[in-house]
């Protein structure tokens, strides 16, 4: 039975290392957009990337405390971020964390707080990654809006939002099939989905959807199907710059939008076959 | 069957009430009382039975966990250093470590793992000069641990030497070395080391907090407490059969192996006084330490609470 920490009723005394939430805002310029975007999606499992200013208390009883200082979870934040560095020598693991906590001035047996696998640092780095993705497609909403860019058509919206988010596992790419593997792990399926689908949910967005019917479904499950085969093939593409993985997501975006023609065409040949037989049936008859 | 304890601690309860009253009638600035088992003493006076009774198990100590916990102590002490995982270059305190169990696993752990890290690291360098190769192989002989140090501090020094042969018997000496010292008042500097560890022994510190907060003083930013020790059991039915099993097998069990009788009744009697696993949590956050939690091992049996010097 393992039991977590619950709010304690901390005294306020001078952490070693949570670093009063002052500082960092002095360092950090606020991604501002992003905070509006995560609101009115379902969340992410994990908060924003980064210290956002004073956070509701997560963590202190007393509303000073959590105002003053940084929680355990934005340290945590912090150590993962700095840990990507080191994931293509040391791969997903704790090692990397751990590394990543010694340039934070950290003992590397602050890495004992996550998981041994390394699955918070996937999941944090692709909720990092999502988050970029949010604000890139927000930004270009808003030139649209102003009128600085043309609307672009779906199926070329859904290629280059595809496109945009899969470019970012490149710095990554030798170590991702590590780390889908230890996606799939049982305790973290429920994770991973969910970061997969709130992902999905916002290029559909941004891409104008405002179907109410079923089409909702079948539209975030294709792009969802697109999105991981097109994953796959980036896994084992030594094309120059990927080329060959652009053009299988071009193709299957294509496929994807025929699609919808090609139901109208299987449906009205159906009823024109049954017309036929059904005229035919009358004239014998 | 479970009759014979109660009757015990009665006696005990009532010697140390009658101890209690001469206190306050002579009227003297009593010593802070606490506990000897199911007895009252002063903290000076606890502090020394402790000692002695130490001093009397040293020679026979491993054989007796053994005995008493039919070798699944081993296990719980091979839980603690995974659950620690430490990488090489971490430097370890390990606190009442007395005969070295925790040491040597710690030794063992960080050398596989950096046999591991060697291996992988040759087989990235396929394309190596000679020169380099050499260079390689002196480094990894004067770096089989990596760095990695730890250092066994203990109040008792029958329980270090008891230590100190059983390491130069099994052949371990790179990285380990042995300090005589008080955990309520332990001789090193702040901010020293990577983890801290107790292994059943913060049981036996008169003052918990005070150990609590020197383990937070000399532990890195980032540093990690580990503690193992017994705990208490909610579950009705083993509660019942773990009772039966510490106070009529366990004393018996001394008195044959160790000729000590006394000390495997204090044992028992130090666990049933023990705080239990939330209450010892919210002693270490008290001393400063983030992230507090346990994992209990065979239902509460035995507790690992983990920390960090945040």
């Amino acid at each position: 039975v393992r039991c977590r920490l619950s709010p304690p009723q901390r005294p306020l005394q001078a952490s070693a290392v949570l670093r009063r939430v002052s500082d960092e805002q002095k360092k950090e310029p606020l991604a501002s957009s992003s905070q509006q975007q995560l609101d009115s999606h379902p969340a992410d499992p994990q908060p924003e990337q980064g210290p956002q200013g004073p956070r509701p208390s997560y963590t202190g009883q007393g509303g000073q405390e959590s105002e003053d200082y940084e929680s355990e979870e934005q340290l945590q934040h912090r150590i993962l971020t700095a840990a990507l560095e080191f994931v293509p020598e040391h791969g997903w693991s704790a090692e990397a964390i751990a590394e990543g906590a010694k340039t934070l001035g950290l003992s590397a047996a602050a890495a004992g707080m996550f998981h041994s696998d390394g699955s918070e640092l996937i999941l944090h780095f692709v909720s990092q990654c999502n988050t970029k993705l949010s604000e890139l497609l927000e930004q270009e909403q808003k030139r649209v809006q102003l009128g600085e860019a043309e609307k672009k058509p779906t199926d070329q919206f859904l290629r280059d939002a595809v496109e945009v988010r899969l470019r970012m596992l490149i710095p990554y790419i030798e170590k991702w099939p590590q780390a889908l593997s230890i996606l799939l792990l049982p305790h973290n399926i429920p994770s991973g989905l969910n970061l997969l689908t709130s992902m999905i949910d916002d290029i559909w967005h941004y891409a104008g959807d405002q179907s109410t019917d079923f089409n909702w479904y079948t539209r975030r499950a294709v792009l969802t199907g697109i999105y991981n085969t097109t994953e796959l093939v980036m896994m084992q593409d030594s094309s120059p710059d990927f080329e060959d993985t652009w053009r299988f997501l071009e193709n299957r975006v294509a496929d994807a939008m025929n699609m919808g023609n090609t139901a109208n065409q299987v449906q009205s040949t159906g009823e024109a076959v049954v017309q036929g037989l059904m005229g035919a049936a009358v004239t014998v008859s | 069957a479970v009759g014979l304890w109660p009757c015990r601690a009665l006696l005990a309860r009532r010697g140390g009430a009658l101890r209690a009253l001469c206190g306050s009638v002579r009227g003297l600035a009593a010593e802070p009382e606490t506990h000897f088992g199911f007895q009252t003493v002063t903290e000076a006076e606890r502090r020394e039975k402790i000692y002695k009774v130490f001093e009397s198990v040293a020679e026979k100590y491993d054989v007796m966990n053994d005995s008493m916990t039919l070798g699944i102590h081993r296990v719980w002490k091979d839980i603690l250093v995974h659950k620690m995982n430490p990488s090489p270059g971490t430097l370890l305190l390990d606190v009442a470590g007395g005969t070295g169990d925790i040491a040597f696993r710690f030794i063992n752990y960080v050398r596989s793992v950096r046999e591991r890290q060697l291996q992988r690291k040759l087989k990235h360098h396929q394309n190596l000069s000679w020169q380099e190769i050499s260079e390689s192989y002196q480094e990894d002989k004067s770096k089989s641990l990596g760095d990695s140090q730890v250092v066994v501090c203990d109040i008792n020094k029958e329980m270090l030497k008891v230590g100190k042969q059983k390491a130069q018997h099994l052949g371990y000496s790179e990285g380990l070395s042995w300090v005589l010292g008080n955990a309520e008042e332990l001789p090193f500097d702040d901010d020293k080391f990577d983890v801290y560890t107790i292994a059943f022994g913060i049981r036996n510190v008169t003052r918990i907090d005070l150990a609590l907060q020197e383990a937070y003083r000399v532990l890195k930013p980032g540093g990690r407490f580990l503690c193992l020790e017994f705990s208490h059991v909610s579950n009705p039915l083993l509660s019942r059969l773990y009772d039966l099993y510490s106070f009529q097998v366990i004393p018996v069990l001394g008195e044959v192996i160790a000729g000590d009788w006394k000390s495997y009744q204090y044992l028992v009697e130090s666990i049933r006084r023990f705080p239990p696993q939330e209450e010892l949590k919210a002693m270490i956050e008290d001393a400063g330490f983030f992230k507090v939690d346990y994992q209990n091992l065979n239902l509460g049996i035995v507790a690992i609470h983990s920390g960090f010097k945040l």
